[in-house]
Protein backbone atom coordinates (compact mmCIF):
# COMPACT_ATOMS: atom_id res chain seq x y z
CA UNK A 1 0.00 0.00 0.00
CA UNK A 2 3.03 2.36 0.95
CA UNK A 3 4.51 2.70 -2.56
CA UNK A 4 0.76 3.22 -4.04
CA UNK A 5 0.22 6.10 -1.81
CA UNK A 6 3.64 7.14 -1.96
CA UNK A 7 3.04 7.46 -5.79
CA UNK A 8 0.06 9.38 -5.09
CA UNK A 9 -0.43 12.81 -5.92
CA UNK A 10 -2.94 14.73 -4.32
CA UNK A 11 -3.68 18.15 -5.69
CA UNK A 12 -3.78 20.99 -2.86
CA UNK A 13 -6.99 22.18 -2.64
CA UNK A 14 -6.28 25.83 -4.38
CA UNK A 15 -5.49 23.43 -7.47
CA UNK A 16 -9.46 22.17 -7.10
CA UNK A 17 -11.24 24.74 -7.14
CA UNK A 18 -9.33 27.65 -8.29
CA UNK A 19 -9.53 28.33 -11.76
CA UNK A 20 -6.61 30.71 -13.84
CA UNK A 21 -9.12 33.31 -15.58
CA UNK A 22 -9.30 32.88 -18.74
CA UNK A 23 -10.17 36.35 -20.27
CA UNK A 24 -10.55 40.05 -18.99
CA UNK A 25 -7.48 39.10 -17.01
CA UNK A 26 -6.87 40.89 -13.59
CA UNK A 27 -9.84 42.95 -13.69
CA UNK A 28 -12.73 42.49 -11.55
CA UNK A 29 -14.91 41.05 -14.26
CA UNK A 30 -12.29 38.23 -14.88
CA UNK A 31 -13.72 34.91 -16.66
CA UNK A 32 -12.79 31.67 -15.36
CA UNK A 33 -14.46 28.16 -15.60
CA UNK A 34 -16.62 29.62 -12.71
CA UNK A 35 -17.94 31.94 -14.44
CA UNK A 36 -18.46 30.27 -17.68
CA UNK A 37 -20.76 27.59 -15.75
CA UNK A 38 -22.15 30.40 -13.99
CA UNK A 39 -23.13 31.68 -17.59
CA UNK A 40 -23.96 28.07 -18.70
CA UNK A 41 -26.21 27.70 -16.01
CA UNK A 42 -28.68 30.65 -16.75
CA UNK A 43 -28.81 29.91 -20.21
CA UNK A 44 -29.50 26.04 -19.42
CA UNK A 45 -32.17 27.63 -17.28
CA UNK A 46 -33.75 29.91 -19.51
CA UNK A 47 -33.59 27.64 -22.39
CA UNK A 48 -35.36 25.01 -20.51
CA UNK A 49 -38.18 27.44 -19.32
CA UNK A 50 -38.21 29.08 -23.24
CA UNK A 51 -38.58 25.58 -24.81
CA UNK A 52 -41.27 24.57 -21.88
CA UNK A 53 -42.75 27.87 -22.69
CA UNK A 54 -42.77 27.59 -26.05
CA UNK A 55 -44.48 23.90 -26.07
CA UNK A 56 -46.93 25.15 -23.82
CA UNK A 57 -48.27 28.36 -25.77
CA UNK A 58 -48.42 25.86 -29.10
CA UNK A 59 -51.56 24.14 -27.45
CA UNK A 60 -49.38 21.24 -26.40
CA UNK A 61 -52.08 20.51 -23.44
CA UNK A 62 -50.28 16.93 -22.96
CA UNK A 63 -46.77 17.88 -21.94
CA UNK A 64 -43.99 16.08 -23.07
CA UNK A 65 -40.45 15.62 -22.35
CA UNK A 66 -38.43 19.05 -21.19
CA UNK A 67 -42.14 20.62 -20.37
CA UNK A 68 -42.57 17.73 -18.17
CA UNK A 69 -39.03 19.02 -16.44
CA UNK A 70 -40.03 22.13 -16.21
CA UNK A 71 -43.49 21.74 -14.88
CA UNK A 72 -42.73 19.15 -12.70
CA UNK A 73 -40.61 21.03 -11.13
CA UNK A 74 -42.93 24.58 -11.33
CA UNK A 75 -45.44 21.71 -9.44
CA UNK A 76 -43.06 20.81 -6.57
CA UNK A 77 -41.77 24.36 -5.62
CA UNK A 78 -45.42 25.64 -5.39
CA UNK A 79 -47.11 22.42 -4.36
CA UNK A 80 -43.92 21.11 -2.02
CA UNK A 81 -42.64 24.38 -1.09
CA UNK A 82 -44.69 27.41 -1.02
CA UNK A 83 -47.81 25.87 -0.16
CA UNK A 84 -46.70 23.93 2.78
CA UNK A 85 -44.17 26.73 4.21
CA UNK A 86 -45.88 29.51 2.99
CA UNK A 87 -49.69 29.47 2.11
CA UNK A 88 -51.54 30.86 -0.49
CA UNK A 89 -49.72 34.26 0.21
CA UNK A 90 -46.72 32.99 -0.85
CA UNK A 91 -47.94 31.98 -4.70
CA UNK A 92 -46.46 35.40 -5.91
CA UNK A 93 -42.61 34.38 -5.15
CA UNK A 94 -43.46 31.27 -7.45
CA UNK A 95 -40.97 32.98 -10.19
CA UNK A 96 -38.22 33.30 -7.40
CA UNK A 97 -38.19 30.30 -5.93
CA UNK A 98 -38.62 28.48 -9.39
CA UNK A 99 -35.38 30.72 -10.45
CA UNK A 100 -33.70 29.71 -7.18
CA UNK A 101 -34.50 26.30 -6.99
CA UNK A 102 -33.83 25.03 -10.77
CA UNK A 103 -30.45 27.44 -10.97
CA UNK A 104 -28.85 25.88 -8.11
CA UNK A 105 -30.03 22.61 -9.14
CA UNK A 106 -28.60 23.00 -12.40
CA UNK A 107 -24.98 24.68 -11.11
CA UNK A 108 -24.90 21.76 -8.79
CA UNK A 109 -25.52 19.23 -11.01
CA UNK A 110 -22.75 20.10 -13.32
CA UNK A 111 -20.23 18.48 -10.23
CA UNK A 112 -21.13 15.25 -12.24
CA UNK A 113 -21.30 16.37 -16.09
CA UNK A 114 -18.78 14.75 -17.21
CA UNK A 115 -15.78 17.20 -18.46
CA UNK A 116 -17.53 19.71 -16.78
CA UNK A 117 -17.44 17.97 -13.31
CA UNK A 118 -16.86 21.17 -10.91
CA UNK A 119 -20.06 22.62 -9.02
CA UNK A 120 -19.80 26.03 -9.03
CA UNK A 121 -21.59 26.60 -5.65
CA UNK A 122 -18.42 24.94 -4.18
CA UNK A 123 -17.32 28.12 -4.57
CA UNK A 124 -18.48 31.01 -2.15
CA UNK A 125 -19.78 33.64 -4.83
CA UNK A 126 -22.89 31.88 -5.91
CA UNK A 127 -24.30 30.83 -2.47
CA UNK A 128 -22.97 34.17 -0.64
CA UNK A 129 -24.62 36.41 -3.33
CA UNK A 130 -28.52 34.52 -3.53
CA UNK A 131 -27.76 33.82 0.77
CA UNK A 132 -27.15 38.05 1.07
CA UNK A 133 -30.62 38.47 -1.49
CA UNK A 134 -32.42 36.41 0.12
CA UNK A 135 -31.51 38.35 3.41
CA UNK A 136 -32.04 41.59 1.62
CA UNK A 137 -35.90 40.42 1.03
CA UNK A 138 -37.40 38.93 4.01
CA UNK A 139 -35.69 41.69 5.98
CA UNK A 140 -37.32 44.06 3.77
CA UNK A 141 -40.87 41.90 3.80
CA UNK A 142 -40.71 41.66 7.28
CA UNK A 143 -40.16 45.60 7.44
CA UNK A 144 -43.21 45.85 4.72
CA UNK A 145 -45.26 43.77 6.24
CA UNK A 146 -45.40 44.58 9.84
CA UNK A 147 -43.30 48.00 10.13
CA UNK A 148 -40.03 48.53 11.53
CA UNK A 149 -41.25 47.76 15.07
CA UNK A 150 -43.33 45.40 14.89
CA UNK A 151 -41.09 43.71 12.07
CA UNK A 152 -37.92 43.71 15.15
CA UNK A 153 -40.08 43.21 17.86
CA UNK A 154 -41.76 39.99 16.54
CA UNK A 155 -38.27 38.98 15.39
CA UNK A 156 -36.82 39.41 18.80
CA UNK A 157 -39.32 38.94 21.24
CA UNK A 158 -41.14 35.57 20.65
CA UNK A 159 -44.07 35.01 23.27
CA UNK A 160 -44.16 33.00 25.90
CA UNK A 161 -40.76 33.77 27.29
CA UNK A 162 -39.83 34.57 30.77
CA UNK A 163 -39.27 37.86 31.58
CA UNK A 164 -35.88 37.77 32.81
CA UNK A 165 -34.60 35.80 29.95
CA UNK A 166 -36.37 38.24 27.43
CA UNK A 167 -32.63 40.13 27.02
CA UNK A 168 -30.81 36.90 26.76
CA UNK A 169 -33.52 35.42 23.86
CA UNK A 170 -33.68 39.04 22.24
CA UNK A 171 -29.84 38.82 21.67
CA UNK A 172 -29.79 35.27 21.00
CA UNK A 173 -32.83 35.91 17.97
CA UNK A 174 -31.03 39.52 16.88
CA UNK A 175 -27.94 37.28 15.94
CA UNK A 176 -29.24 34.13 14.54
CA UNK A 177 -32.14 36.54 12.60
CA UNK A 178 -29.57 38.88 11.29
CA UNK A 179 -26.20 36.81 11.04
CA UNK A 180 -26.43 33.50 10.94
CA UNK A 181 -29.24 33.13 9.16
CA UNK A 182 -27.40 34.26 5.58
CA UNK A 183 -23.98 32.69 6.84
CA UNK A 184 -25.57 29.39 7.80
CA UNK A 185 -27.88 29.22 4.09
CA UNK A 186 -24.19 30.27 2.33
CA UNK A 187 -22.23 27.83 3.91
CA UNK A 188 -24.72 25.16 3.59
CA UNK A 189 -24.94 25.07 0.11
CA UNK A 190 -21.37 25.38 -0.15
CA UNK A 191 -19.63 23.29 1.92
CA UNK A 192 -22.21 20.58 0.81
CA UNK A 193 -21.26 21.28 -2.68
CA UNK A 194 -17.24 21.43 -1.97
CA UNK A 195 -17.31 18.23 0.31
CA UNK A 196 -19.02 16.38 -2.38
CA UNK A 197 -16.38 17.59 -5.03
CA UNK A 198 -13.21 16.40 -2.40
CA UNK A 199 -14.78 13.08 -1.77
CA UNK A 200 -14.70 12.68 -5.59
CA UNK A 201 -11.84 14.14 -6.26
CA UNK A 202 -10.37 11.53 -3.63
CA UNK A 203 -11.94 8.76 -5.38
CA UNK A 204 -10.63 9.64 -8.61
CA UNK A 205 -7.33 10.39 -7.64
CA UNK A 206 -7.11 6.93 -6.22
CA UNK A 207 -8.95 4.88 -8.69
CA UNK A 208 -6.20 6.60 -11.71
CA UNK A 209 -3.25 5.80 -9.67
CA UNK A 210 -4.25 2.43 -8.68
CA UNK A 211 -4.53 1.78 -12.74
CA UNK A 212 -1.42 2.72 -13.44
CA UNK A 213 -0.51 0.00 -10.43
CA UNK A 214 -1.44 -3.34 -12.28
CA UNK A 215 0.11 -5.24 -9.84
CA UNK A 216 -2.52 -3.74 -7.06
CA UNK A 217 -5.59 -3.89 -9.52
CA UNK A 218 -6.77 -6.24 -6.98
CA UNK A 219 -8.12 -3.56 -4.92
CA UNK A 220 -8.93 -1.24 -8.04
CA UNK A 221 -13.10 -2.34 -8.03
CA UNK A 222 -13.02 -0.80 -4.07
CA UNK A 223 -12.47 2.52 -4.77
CA UNK A 224 -13.51 2.57 -8.40
CA UNK A 225 -17.14 1.35 -7.09
CA UNK A 226 -16.75 4.25 -4.34
CA UNK A 227 -16.48 6.48 -6.61
CA UNK A 228 -19.65 5.00 -8.91
CA UNK A 229 -21.81 5.07 -5.31
CA UNK A 230 -20.69 8.28 -4.34
CA UNK A 231 -21.77 9.73 -8.21
CA UNK A 232 -25.32 8.70 -7.30
CA UNK A 233 -25.19 10.26 -3.96
CA UNK A 234 -23.51 13.48 -5.40
CA UNK A 235 -26.59 13.67 -7.90
CA UNK A 236 -29.39 13.17 -4.52
CA UNK A 237 -26.98 15.94 -2.81
CA UNK A 238 -27.75 18.46 -5.84
CA UNK A 239 -31.34 17.95 -5.63
CA UNK A 240 -31.35 17.82 -1.94
CA UNK A 241 -29.40 21.33 -1.73
CA UNK A 242 -31.11 22.77 -4.59
CA UNK A 243 -34.74 22.04 -2.56
CA UNK A 244 -33.42 22.99 1.04
CA UNK A 245 -31.33 26.26 -0.70
CA UNK A 246 -35.37 27.10 -1.76
CA UNK A 247 -37.22 26.46 1.39
CA UNK A 248 -35.08 27.95 3.71
CA UNK A 249 -35.77 31.14 1.30
CA UNK A 250 -39.53 30.05 1.56
CA UNK A 251 -39.35 29.70 5.16
CA UNK A 252 -37.66 33.23 6.24
CA UNK A 253 -39.71 34.94 3.88
CA UNK A 254 -42.51 33.74 5.30
CA UNK A 255 -42.10 33.75 8.45
CA UNK A 256 -40.99 37.32 7.89
CA UNK A 257 -44.86 37.93 6.09
CA UNK A 258 -46.41 35.78 8.86
CA UNK A 259 -44.97 36.37 12.24
CA UNK A 260 -47.09 34.09 13.91
CA UNK A 261 -45.40 31.30 12.75
CA UNK B 1 15.10 26.72 25.03
CA UNK B 2 11.44 26.55 27.15
CA UNK B 3 8.53 25.38 25.87
CA UNK B 4 7.16 29.02 26.44
CA UNK B 5 9.58 30.94 24.60
CA UNK B 6 9.29 28.50 21.39
CA UNK B 7 5.08 29.31 21.40
CA UNK B 8 5.95 32.92 21.50
CA UNK B 9 8.25 32.57 18.77
CA UNK B 10 5.59 30.48 16.68
CA UNK B 11 3.02 33.29 17.68
CA UNK B 12 5.38 35.56 16.27
CA UNK B 13 5.92 34.07 12.72
CA UNK B 14 1.84 33.23 12.68
CA UNK B 15 1.00 36.33 11.19
CA UNK B 16 3.82 36.64 8.56
CA UNK B 17 2.96 33.23 7.60
CA UNK B 18 -0.81 33.97 7.15
CA UNK B 19 0.01 37.04 4.93
CA UNK B 20 1.81 34.28 2.69
CA UNK B 21 -1.26 32.90 1.68
CA UNK B 22 -2.95 35.00 -0.77
CA UNK B 23 -5.46 32.87 -1.54
CA UNK B 24 -8.29 31.26 0.11
CA UNK B 25 -10.77 28.52 -0.79
CA UNK B 26 -13.31 30.45 1.59
CA UNK B 27 -13.36 33.46 0.30
CA UNK B 28 -15.52 34.36 -2.69
CA UNK B 29 -13.31 35.53 -5.44
CA UNK B 30 -14.90 39.22 -6.62
CA UNK B 31 -15.15 38.24 -10.04
CA UNK B 32 -17.23 35.34 -9.30
CA UNK B 33 -19.14 37.21 -7.04
CA UNK B 34 -20.40 39.75 -9.60
CA UNK B 35 -20.61 37.40 -12.90
CA UNK B 36 -22.75 35.46 -10.41
CA UNK B 37 -24.79 37.91 -9.26
CA UNK B 38 -25.26 39.47 -13.32
CA UNK B 39 -26.13 35.97 -13.96
CA UNK B 40 -29.11 35.27 -11.13
CA UNK B 41 -30.24 38.75 -11.83
CA UNK B 42 -30.17 38.32 -15.34
CA UNK B 43 -32.32 34.48 -15.47
CA UNK B 44 -34.19 35.87 -12.81
CA UNK B 45 -35.63 38.98 -14.75
CA UNK B 46 -35.79 36.63 -17.74
CA UNK B 47 -37.63 33.99 -16.20
CA UNK B 48 -40.23 36.25 -14.33
CA UNK B 49 -40.91 38.51 -17.29
CA UNK B 50 -41.48 35.81 -20.42
CA UNK B 51 -40.61 32.46 -19.64
CA UNK B 52 -42.63 31.67 -16.72
CA UNK B 53 -45.94 33.31 -17.77
CA UNK B 54 -45.77 31.29 -20.66
CA UNK B 55 -45.09 28.15 -18.62
CA UNK B 56 -48.09 29.41 -16.53
CA UNK B 57 -50.28 30.51 -19.13
CA UNK B 58 -49.47 26.72 -20.62
CA UNK B 59 -50.55 25.08 -17.16
CA UNK B 60 -53.09 27.05 -16.63
CA UNK B 61 -54.97 26.50 -19.91
CA UNK B 62 -54.49 22.75 -19.37
CA UNK B 63 -56.08 23.25 -16.04
CA UNK B 64 -59.06 24.77 -17.72
CA UNK B 65 -59.40 22.71 -20.12
CA UNK B 66 -59.48 19.41 -17.87
CA UNK B 67 -61.83 21.35 -15.98
CA UNK B 68 -64.18 22.30 -18.70
CA UNK B 69 -63.73 18.78 -19.72
CA UNK B 70 -64.86 17.40 -16.54
CA UNK B 71 -68.06 19.60 -16.27
CA UNK B 72 -69.29 18.81 -19.55
CA UNK B 73 -68.38 14.98 -18.65
CA UNK B 74 -70.31 15.74 -16.05
CA UNK B 75 -73.42 17.80 -17.48
CA UNK B 76 -72.85 14.57 -20.34
CA UNK B 77 -73.55 11.80 -17.77
CA UNK B 78 -76.78 14.00 -15.80
CA UNK B 79 -78.30 14.46 -19.09
CA UNK B 80 -77.73 10.75 -20.18
CA UNK B 81 -79.16 9.93 -16.62
CA UNK B 82 -82.38 11.60 -17.06
CA UNK B 83 -82.66 10.44 -20.87
CA UNK B 84 -82.35 6.67 -19.04
CA UNK B 85 -85.03 7.29 -16.42
CA UNK B 86 -87.00 9.12 -18.83
CA UNK B 87 -86.62 5.37 -21.14
CA UNK B 88 -86.95 3.61 -18.01
CA UNK B 89 -90.24 4.81 -17.51
CA UNK B 90 -91.73 4.97 -20.96
CA UNK B 91 -90.43 1.34 -21.07
CA UNK B 92 -92.61 0.78 -17.44
CA UNK B 93 -95.48 2.27 -19.00
CA UNK B 94 -95.51 0.40 -22.07
CA UNK B 95 -94.98 -2.93 -19.95
CA UNK B 96 -97.64 -1.96 -18.08
CA UNK B 97 -100.27 -1.33 -20.95
CA UNK B 98 -99.16 -4.69 -22.52
CA UNK B 99 -100.15 -6.21 -20.27
CA UNK B 100 -103.55 -4.79 -19.55
CA UNK B 101 -103.98 -5.30 -23.06
CA UNK B 102 -103.23 -9.15 -22.56
CA UNK B 103 -105.62 -8.96 -19.86
CA UNK B 104 -108.35 -7.45 -21.90
CA UNK B 105 -107.75 -9.68 -24.56
CA UNK B 106 -108.16 -12.46 -22.42
CA UNK B 107 -111.22 -11.31 -20.76
CA UNK B 108 -113.16 -10.79 -24.30
CA UNK B 109 -111.70 -14.31 -25.31
CA UNK B 110 -113.85 -15.86 -21.95
CA UNK B 111 -116.25 -14.00 -22.34
CA UNK B 112 -116.87 -14.66 -26.44
CA UNK B 113 -116.20 -18.41 -25.21
CA UNK B 114 -118.65 -18.48 -22.64
CA UNK B 115 -121.35 -17.23 -25.29
CA UNK B 116 -120.42 -19.68 -27.96
CA UNK B 117 -120.59 -22.55 -25.68
CA UNK B 118 -124.23 -21.05 -24.19
CA UNK B 119 -125.42 -20.51 -27.67
CA UNK B 120 -123.97 -24.36 -28.89
CA UNK B 121 -125.81 -25.31 -25.83
CA UNK B 122 -129.28 -23.98 -26.42
CA UNK B 123 -128.39 -25.15 -30.19
CA UNK B 124 -127.83 -28.97 -29.20
CA UNK B 125 -131.09 -29.02 -26.91
CA UNK B 126 -132.80 -27.40 -29.65
CA UNK B 127 -131.96 -29.99 -32.13
CA UNK B 128 -132.55 -32.59 -29.43
CA UNK B 129 -135.95 -32.03 -28.70
CA UNK B 130 -136.84 -31.38 -32.49
CA UNK B 131 -135.26 -34.92 -32.76
CA UNK B 132 -137.73 -36.57 -29.97
CA UNK B 133 -140.34 -34.75 -31.23
CA UNK B 134 -139.84 -35.63 -35.11
CA UNK B 135 -139.25 -39.24 -33.40
CA UNK B 136 -142.62 -39.79 -31.53
CA UNK B 137 -144.52 -38.19 -34.07
CA UNK B 138 -143.09 -40.97 -36.38
CA UNK B 139 -143.85 -43.60 -33.87
CA UNK B 140 -147.54 -41.93 -34.05
CA UNK B 141 -147.65 -42.27 -37.97
CA UNK B 142 -145.80 -45.65 -37.64
CA UNK B 143 -148.30 -47.10 -34.87
CA UNK B 144 -151.23 -45.67 -36.61
CA UNK B 145 -150.17 -47.28 -40.09
CA UNK B 146 -149.22 -50.51 -37.94
CA UNK B 147 -152.71 -50.29 -36.65
CA UNK B 148 -154.65 -50.05 -39.88
CA UNK B 149 -152.67 -52.91 -41.58
CA UNK B 150 -153.05 -55.41 -38.54
CA UNK B 151 -156.44 -54.74 -39.02
CA UNK B 152 -156.29 -55.29 -43.10
CA UNK B 153 -154.51 -58.30 -42.86
CA UNK B 154 -156.77 -59.80 -39.48
CA UNK B 155 -159.80 -59.29 -42.07
CA UNK B 156 -158.38 -60.74 -45.08
CA UNK B 157 -156.37 -63.92 -43.09
CA UNK B 158 -160.34 -64.29 -41.49
CA UNK B 159 -161.37 -63.98 -45.17
CA UNK B 160 -158.70 -67.00 -46.16
CA UNK B 161 -159.22 -69.33 -42.98
CA UNK B 162 -162.97 -69.00 -43.58
CA UNK B 163 -162.49 -69.99 -47.50
CA UNK B 164 -160.29 -73.10 -46.84
CA UNK B 165 -160.37 -74.56 -43.81
CA UNK B 166 -159.73 -77.87 -44.61
CA UNK B 167 -157.23 -80.32 -43.06
CA UNK B 168 -154.02 -79.56 -41.52
CA UNK B 169 -151.93 -79.82 -44.00
CA UNK B 170 -153.79 -77.24 -45.99
CA UNK B 171 -153.38 -75.09 -42.80
CA UNK B 172 -150.73 -75.46 -42.27
CA UNK B 173 -149.95 -74.23 -45.79
CA UNK B 174 -151.91 -72.01 -45.28
CA UNK B 175 -150.21 -70.43 -42.49
CA UNK B 176 -146.97 -70.71 -44.38
CA UNK B 177 -148.60 -68.95 -47.44
CA UNK B 178 -149.50 -66.11 -45.02
CA UNK B 179 -146.69 -65.81 -42.92
CA UNK B 180 -145.07 -65.43 -46.84
CA UNK B 181 -147.09 -63.38 -48.03
CA UNK B 182 -147.09 -61.20 -44.52
CA UNK B 183 -143.11 -61.33 -44.95
CA UNK B 184 -143.44 -60.42 -48.57
CA UNK B 185 -146.15 -57.60 -47.78
CA UNK B 186 -144.03 -56.16 -44.84
CA UNK C 1 10.52 16.64 31.23
CA UNK C 2 9.76 20.00 30.09
CA UNK C 3 13.48 20.69 28.97
CA UNK C 4 13.51 17.86 26.56
CA UNK C 5 10.04 19.12 24.79
CA UNK C 6 11.46 22.38 24.82
CA UNK C 7 14.58 20.70 22.99
CA UNK C 8 12.19 19.08 20.30
CA UNK C 9 10.66 22.28 19.63
CA UNK C 10 13.95 23.94 19.21
CA UNK C 11 15.05 21.04 16.96
CA UNK C 12 11.98 21.73 14.21
CA UNK C 13 11.39 24.02 11.99
CA UNK C 14 8.63 26.55 13.04
CA UNK C 15 6.72 26.51 9.89
CA UNK C 16 6.77 22.51 9.79
CA UNK C 17 5.65 22.53 13.65
CA UNK C 18 2.91 24.98 13.22
CA UNK C 19 1.92 22.56 9.92
CA UNK C 20 1.87 19.47 11.82
CA UNK C 21 -0.27 21.49 14.91
CA UNK C 22 -2.90 22.99 12.34
CA UNK C 23 -2.99 19.52 11.10
CA UNK C 24 -3.97 18.28 13.95
CA UNK C 25 -6.54 20.48 15.31
CA UNK C 26 -8.49 20.22 11.90
CA UNK C 27 -8.51 17.28 12.10
CA UNK C 28 -10.11 16.70 15.92
CA UNK C 29 -11.85 19.67 15.34
CA UNK C 30 -13.96 18.53 12.37
CA UNK C 31 -14.14 15.21 14.06
CA UNK C 32 -15.92 16.61 17.16
CA UNK C 33 -17.72 18.87 15.21
CA UNK C 34 -19.37 15.77 13.37
CA UNK C 35 -20.35 13.96 16.40
CA UNK C 36 -23.38 16.44 17.83
CA UNK C 37 -24.98 16.94 14.36
CA UNK C 38 -24.48 13.20 13.56
CA UNK C 39 -26.56 12.46 16.69
CA UNK C 40 -28.98 15.17 16.14
CA UNK C 41 -29.96 14.09 12.59
CA UNK C 42 -30.14 11.15 13.70
CA UNK C 43 -33.01 12.53 16.40
CA UNK C 44 -34.29 13.71 13.58
CA UNK C 45 -35.05 11.44 11.02
CA UNK C 46 -35.81 8.80 13.70
CA UNK C 47 -38.56 10.76 14.96
CA UNK C 48 -39.98 11.43 12.11
CA UNK C 49 -40.05 8.23 10.75
CA UNK C 50 -41.73 7.45 13.79
CA UNK C 51 -44.81 10.25 12.97
CA UNK C 52 -44.71 8.97 9.78
CA UNK C 53 -45.29 5.32 10.82
CA UNK C 54 -48.27 6.96 13.26
CA UNK C 55 -49.86 8.89 10.85
CA UNK C 56 -48.82 8.15 7.08
CA UNK C 57 -51.58 10.66 5.66
CA UNK C 58 -49.27 13.54 7.18
CA UNK C 59 -46.20 12.02 5.89
CA UNK C 60 -45.30 15.02 3.24
CA UNK C 61 -45.45 17.39 5.82
CA UNK C 62 -43.11 15.45 8.00
CA UNK C 63 -40.61 15.00 4.73
CA UNK C 64 -40.75 18.36 4.53
CA UNK C 65 -40.50 19.24 8.45
CA UNK C 66 -37.56 16.45 8.21
CA UNK C 67 -35.57 18.39 5.58
CA UNK C 68 -35.92 21.72 7.16
CA UNK C 69 -34.75 19.96 10.43
CA UNK C 70 -31.88 18.01 8.51
CA UNK C 71 -30.69 21.09 6.86
CA UNK C 72 -30.73 23.22 10.34
CA UNK C 73 -28.97 20.50 12.03
CA UNK C 74 -26.82 19.91 9.45
CA UNK C 75 -25.25 23.36 9.38
CA UNK C 76 -23.27 22.89 12.46
CA UNK C 77 -21.07 19.70 10.78
CA UNK C 78 -20.89 21.97 7.60
CA UNK C 79 -18.93 25.21 9.71
CA UNK C 80 -17.09 22.55 11.14
CA UNK C 81 -15.95 21.43 7.75
CA UNK C 82 -15.14 25.24 6.26
CA UNK C 83 -13.15 25.30 9.92
CA UNK C 84 -11.34 22.50 8.82
CA UNK C 85 -10.42 23.86 5.20
CA UNK C 86 -9.87 27.04 7.20
CA UNK C 87 -7.46 25.51 9.23
CA UNK C 88 -5.41 23.17 6.91
CA UNK C 89 -5.44 25.45 3.80
CA UNK C 90 -5.85 28.62 4.11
Amino acid sequence: MTPVLGALHFPPIEELVEWPGIFLKDTPFEVNKVVLLMWAGAIIVFGLFWAAGRAASSGNLVPTGIQTVVEGGIDFVRNDIILQTMGPAGLPWTPFLVTIFFYVFITNIFEVIPFVQFPVNARMALPLFMSLLVWVIFNYMGVKAQGFGGYFKSMLLPPGVPKALLPLVALIEFISTIFVRPFSMAVRLFANMLAGHLLLVTFAVLSAALFTKSALAVILPLPFAMLILLTGFEILVAILQAFIFTILTAVYIGGAMHPEH
Amino acid sequence: MSLITAVVRFAQEAPAHAEEAKSNPILPAWNEVIWGAISFTILFVLIAKYAYPAVKKGIDARADKIRSSLDEAERTRDEANTILEDYRRQLADAKNESARIIEEARQSADKLRQDLKKQAEAEVAEIKSRAQEDIAAQVERAMGDLRARVADMTIELTEKVVQRNLDRETNLALIERFIDEAGSAA
Amino acid sequence: MLSLIGHFFAQTAPDEFLDGLSAIGAGIGYGAAAIGPGIGIGIVVGNAITAMARQPESAGMVRTTMFLGIAFTEALALIGFVVFILIKFA
